[in-house]
C-alpha cells in the first residue's frame, strides 16, 4: 500500500466524477507542502487544488500593517514573526524601519519576545508583539499577553473566511483539504456547518495525497462529510485548554481581511480585563494620527483575488514582472507561505 | 554564511518531537536528536516520554506513539469499506 | 546592485545577492592576464606541465568556537579544500587575522593551535601572514583572511559534468551550519560541524572526477545550480537519497530554513561517469560511510528534486536574509 495506489485511485475517482472538481486547500503550510512535493503535476486533469486564504501574512489587511510601522517608527519596540519583516506597508517595511534605526525585532515565539522585552531594553521602554495568525497561534498571544506582553492584536477566526468563500460564491470550491494545526485546536466538529465535503488533513505529502482521494470518493459517493485523516493529531473536541486560553485574554469582534474587506465576527479582540496590554488603546494617540487613507493596497497587485483563489499569481500582472521574492509589491509574494512566493520558487 | 531560503515561516511550522524533562511549564523536547525547550502550558497533563506537536515554541497537542506516517491506516480502511 | 544602494546582509549569503554583486566587482576588475578559471573555487595559471592553482577566502563566525572547530579550524579548512576541489595539492596558506582591541591572546592562541593541528595533521604548511588590530568596536572580536596556492597536474572544472554522470557527496551535508544554528537558538545536539580537509580524499579519488565543489556558502543548492548551470546540463536530485541526517532535518524543519541552502565545511559534491562510480565511492567510503550517490545529470537545463511522490520540482540557487556570521 504505497502512493503509487492512492494516485492510481485518485485517477480513477477523477475519471469515475468526469466534470472539473475544484478542491482548496486553506492554509499556507498546505500552499507550501503541495509544492514541495510536486503534487499538482501528479493529479488527473480534471483535479484542480487550489490556493485560499490560509496565509496569515497574507490576508493582513494594509491598515494593520501601516499601524504596526507607524508604532515602530514613533520609537516603540516592536516584535513580530519573521514573514512579516519585509511585507511592504504604504510607508516601508519592517525590516526597512530596522535599518532606518528602529527596535525591530523577529522571533520565532512569544516567548523570545518577552524575552528580549526583559532583558533586551531599558525598564522604561515596552514591546508591542504583532499578533497575527489564526487559532493555531492566538493561544500563545493569550498566554503572553497573561505574563504582560502588549499586543496589537490583528489575530483572525478562520472558519468565518472558509464561510464567507462559500457564501460569495465566486468560485465553486468542491471540497475543501482543511487546516491541520488549526484544527488541533478547533477540533473537527465546527467544520460541520459547511455543507461541503471536507477533509481535515496533515502536512506530508502522503497526508495530503491521501486526503484528495478521500475528497474525490466523497465527490463520487455524493457524501458531504467532515472526515479527519490528520488522526494522529486533531481530535473531535481539539484542545480545549488552548481555546480556553484564547477566550480568556480575546473576545470575537469584526475581522478586517485583505482581500474580503470586512468578515464579521472573524477577528480577535483583546478584552476589556487585559486593556493594559492591548497597544490600540494603549497608543491610541500614535495611532489616531496615522492617515489610513493612505492605506491602499498597491494598485496593480492582484494577491486580494489570490487569497481568494480567483486568480492564480501567473494571473497578476506584476507576478514576476516587478514582484519578486527580492522587490515584493504584495505579502503573497513576501511570504514562504504566500501563493506568489510559493509559484515563483517551486513552478517549473 | 547561512543563507536563510526566503525567511523563515514560522507561523504554521510545526514539528512532532518527545518529552524527555518536564519543569513546571517547561519541557525538554527531543525532535529526533535536537533537544529544545517547550512551553507546555497549553496542553493539558503532559508527561515525560509523551509525544507532543510543537509550534512557535508550544506544544499545542498530544500525539500517539505510534509511527507518524498513519496515513494508509486510514486508506486501507477506506478501500476496506 | 546601482551605486547608490547600500551593501546588504543577503549580499554575504552565498546566494543570488551574493552573486551579482561578485558580478558588479568583476565587471570592474576586468584583467585577468594569463589567470583562467577566476570564478571558480580557485584561479589557475598554466605553467605548462603543472598548473598553479590560487585562493583566498574570509571568515568572520559567530561564536567563534564551537562544538566541532573554531574560526581557525575553518580558515584552513576553506582555503585548503578550495584548492583541492580544483585537484590541486596545496603547498602553502598565507593567514591574516584583524583583531578588536581587547580580545583576549588566550583565545588567539587557542585559535592559533587549531590552526597548527590542521596545518599538522593535513601537510600543509602556514608560510606567510599578517596580524593587525583595530580600535574597540570596529570590527567584531575577529577577523581572518586564509590565502593557499597548489599545483595540479590536472584541474578539475566546475564546468565538466557530462549527461549520464551520477551526483556523488563525500557525506552528509549541513552539519557546520547546523551546528552554528543549534548553538545560537540553544539546542542541544550531538551533531558537530563538518569542518575537515579534504585534500587526502580528493587526491586519491580526483582522477575520476569531472567536476567538483564544496558546498560551503549557499549549501547543495547555490553548488549544485552554479555547477549545472556552467556544464549546461539538468540535474535531478533524488528526494529518497537526500543526504541530511535526521538531525539537521529536525533543526532546519524547527527554524524554518531550507535544507538545500545549508553550508558545509568539509565535503564535497562531485560528478562521476557512471563507470567510475563504484570505484570512487568504494574509496570515498573509506574516508566517510556516508558518501552515496544523490542524483544524476541529464540533458536539458536546471536542477531538481524528485520527490518522495515521483514529481519533480526545481531546486532554486538561495535567496534570502542572512543570519549573519555564521561561516
Amino acid at each position: 500500500m504505497n502512493e503509487t495506489d492512492v494516485l492510481k485511485n485518485i485517477h480513477i475517482l477523477a475519471k469515475k466524477i468526469g466534470r472539473e472538481v475544484n478542491l482548496m486547500e486553506v492554509c499556507g503550510t498546505h500552499t507550501q507542502a503541495v509544492a514541495r512535493a510536486g503534487l499538482k503535476s501528479l493529479l488527473p486533469k480534471n483535479v484542480h487544488l487550489t490556493t485560499g486564504p490560509g496565509c496569515p501574512v497574507c490576508v493582513t489587511a494594509q491598515e494593520d500593517i501601516d499601524a504596526i510601522i507607524s508604532l515602530t517608527l514613533a520609537g516603540i519596540p516592536v516584535a513580530t514573526y519573521g514573514d512579516m519583516m519585509r511585507v511592504p506597508g504604504s510607508f516601508g517595511s519592517l525590516d526597512q524601519a530596522r535599518e532606518k534605526g528602529a527596535k525591530v525585532f523577529d522571533v520565532y515565539s512569544t516567548e523570545e519576545a518577552l524575552e528580549i522585552r526583559n532583558s533586551k531594553l531599558e525598564i522604561e521602554e515596552d514591546l508591542v508583539f504583532f499578533g497575527l495568525g489564526f487559532e493555531t497561534t492566538a493561544p500563545m498571544t493569550a498566554y503572553a499577553i497573561q505574563k504582560g506582553l502588549t499586543v496589537y492584536s490583528t489575530h483572525k477566526l478562520f472558519l468565518p473566511a472558509m464561510k464567507a468563500l462559500l457564501e460569495i460564491g465566486e468560485l465553486k470550491i468542491d471540497g475543501y483539504i482543511c487546516p491541520g494545526h488549526v484544527s488541533a485546536i478547533i477540533g473537527s466538529r465546527p467544520y460541520e456547518e459547511m455543507k461541503v465535503p471536507q477533509v481535515i488533513t496533515g502536512f506530508q505529502p502522503n497526508d495530503i495525497l491521501v486526503s484528495v482521494y478521500m475528497l474525490l470518493r466523497q465527490l463520487a459517493e455524493k457524501r458531504s462529510e467532515v472526515e479527519n485523516e490528520y488522526v494522529r493529531l486533531v481530535k473531535e473536541s481539539g484542545n480545549p485548554e488552548a481555546l480556553g486560553e484564547i477566550f480568556e485574554v480575546f473576545e470575537k469582534t469584526d475581522g478586517n481581511w485583505r482581500g474580503f474587506g470586512t468578515i464579521p465576527g472573524s477577528g480577535l479582540k483583546i478584552k476589556e480585563k487585559y486593556r493594559d496590554f492591548d497597544a490600540k488603546i494603549k497608543y491610541k494617540d500614535i495611532l489616531d494620527k496615522v492617515d489610513f487613507s493612505k492605506s491602499r493596497k498597491p494598485t496593480a497587485c492582484k494577491c486580494g483575488e489570490i487569497i481568494r483563489g480567483l486568480k492564480s499569481p501567473k494571473d497578476c500582472p506584476v507576478y514576476k514582472k516587478g514582484c519578486t521574492p527580492d522587490k515584493p509589491i504584495g505579502p503573497c509574494m513576501v511570504s514562504v507561505e504566500g501563493a506568489c512566493n510559493v509559484e515563483y520558487r517551486y513552478e517549473k | 554564511m547561512i543563507t536563510i531560503l526566503l525567511y523563515n515561516a514560522t507561523m504554521c511550522l510545526a514539528f512532532p518531537g518527545r518529552i524527555l524533562k518536564l519543569t513546571g511549564d517547561t519541557a525538554v523536547v527531543d525532535f529526533d536528536g535536537v533537544e529544545k525547550d517547550v512551553n507546555v502550558s497549553l496542553i493539558k497533563g503532559a508527561k515525560t516520554g509523551e509525544y507532543v506537536m510543537v509550534h512557535a515554541g508550544f506544544a499545542i497537542q498530544k500525539m500517539g506513539e505510534e509511527d507518524a506516517l498513519e496515513v494508509f491506516k486510514l486508506y486501507k480502511e477506506a478501500e476496506g469499506k | 546592485m546601482k551605486n547608490n544602494e547600500s551593501v546588504e546582509l543577503d549580499h554575504g549569503g552565498g546566494g543570488y545577492k551574493s552573486w551579482e554583486l561578485l558580478q558588479d566587482i568583476r565587471g570592474v576588475l576586468k584583467s585577468r592576464g594569463k589567470w583562467t578559471n577566476c570564478e571558480d573555487d580557485a584561479a589557475v595559471y598554466d605553467l605548462g606541465k603543472q598548473k598553479l592553482v590560487f585562493t583566498s577566502d574570509a571568515f568572520i563566525v559567530e561564536p567563534i568556537f564551537f562544538p566541532g572547530g573554531d574560526i581557525g579550524k575553518i580558515a584552513m579548512c576553506g582555503t585548503i579544500n578550495d584548492l583541492s576541489v580544483m585537484g590541486a595539492k596545496p603547498l602553502g596558506i598565507s593567514l591574516s587575522i584583524v583583531m578588536e582591541e581587547g580580545f583576549p591572546k588566550a583565545d588567539l592562541m587557542k585559535i592559533i593551535r587549531s590552526i597548527n593541528k590542521v596545518s599538522e595533521s593535513s601537510g600543509i604548511p602556514v608560510v606567510t601572514g599578517d596580524t593587525k588590530v583595530t580600535q574597540r568596536g570596529k570590527i567584531d572580536k575577529i577577523e581572518i583572511t586564509t590565502a593557499g596556492v597548489g599545483l595540479a597536474e590536472c584541474v578539475i572544472e566546475n564546468n565538466g559534468i557530462k549527461v549520464g554522470d551520477v551526483i556523488i557527496t563525500s557525506g552528509d551535508l549541513g552539519e557546520h551550519a547546523i551546528t552554528l544554528l543549534a548553538s545560537r537558538f540553544n539546542y542541544k545536539t550531538k551533531i558537530v560541524s563538518d569542518s575537515k580537509t579534504l585534500n587526502k580524499e580528493i587526491e586519491e579519488v580526483g582522477k575520476y572526477l569531472n567536476a567538483c565543489k564544496d558546498p560551503t556558502r549557499g549549501g547543495l543548492a547555490a553548488n549544485i545550480v552554479e555547477m549545472a548551470n556552467k556544464s549546461r546540463v539538468k540535474i535531478v536530485v533524488n528526494e529518497k537519497t537526500l543526504p541530511y541526517k535526521k538531525e539537521t532535518v529536525a533543526v532546519s524543519e524547527l527554524l524554518g530554513i531550507d535544507i538545500f541552502s545549508l553550508a558545509s565545511e568539509g565535503r564535497f559534491i562531485a560528478a562521476v561517469s557512471p563507470k567510475n562510480s563504484d570505484k570512487a565511492l568504494k574509496i570515498l567510503k573509506k574516508f566517510n560511510k556516508e558518501a552515496k550517490i544523490i542524483g544524476v545529470a541529464e540533458k536539458g537545463t536546471g536542477v531538481y528534486l524528485k520527490t518522495e511522490l515521483g514529481a519533480l520540482r526545481p531546486i532554486e540557487m538561495p535567496k534570502g536574509k542572512l543570519i549573519p556570521r555564521i561561516c
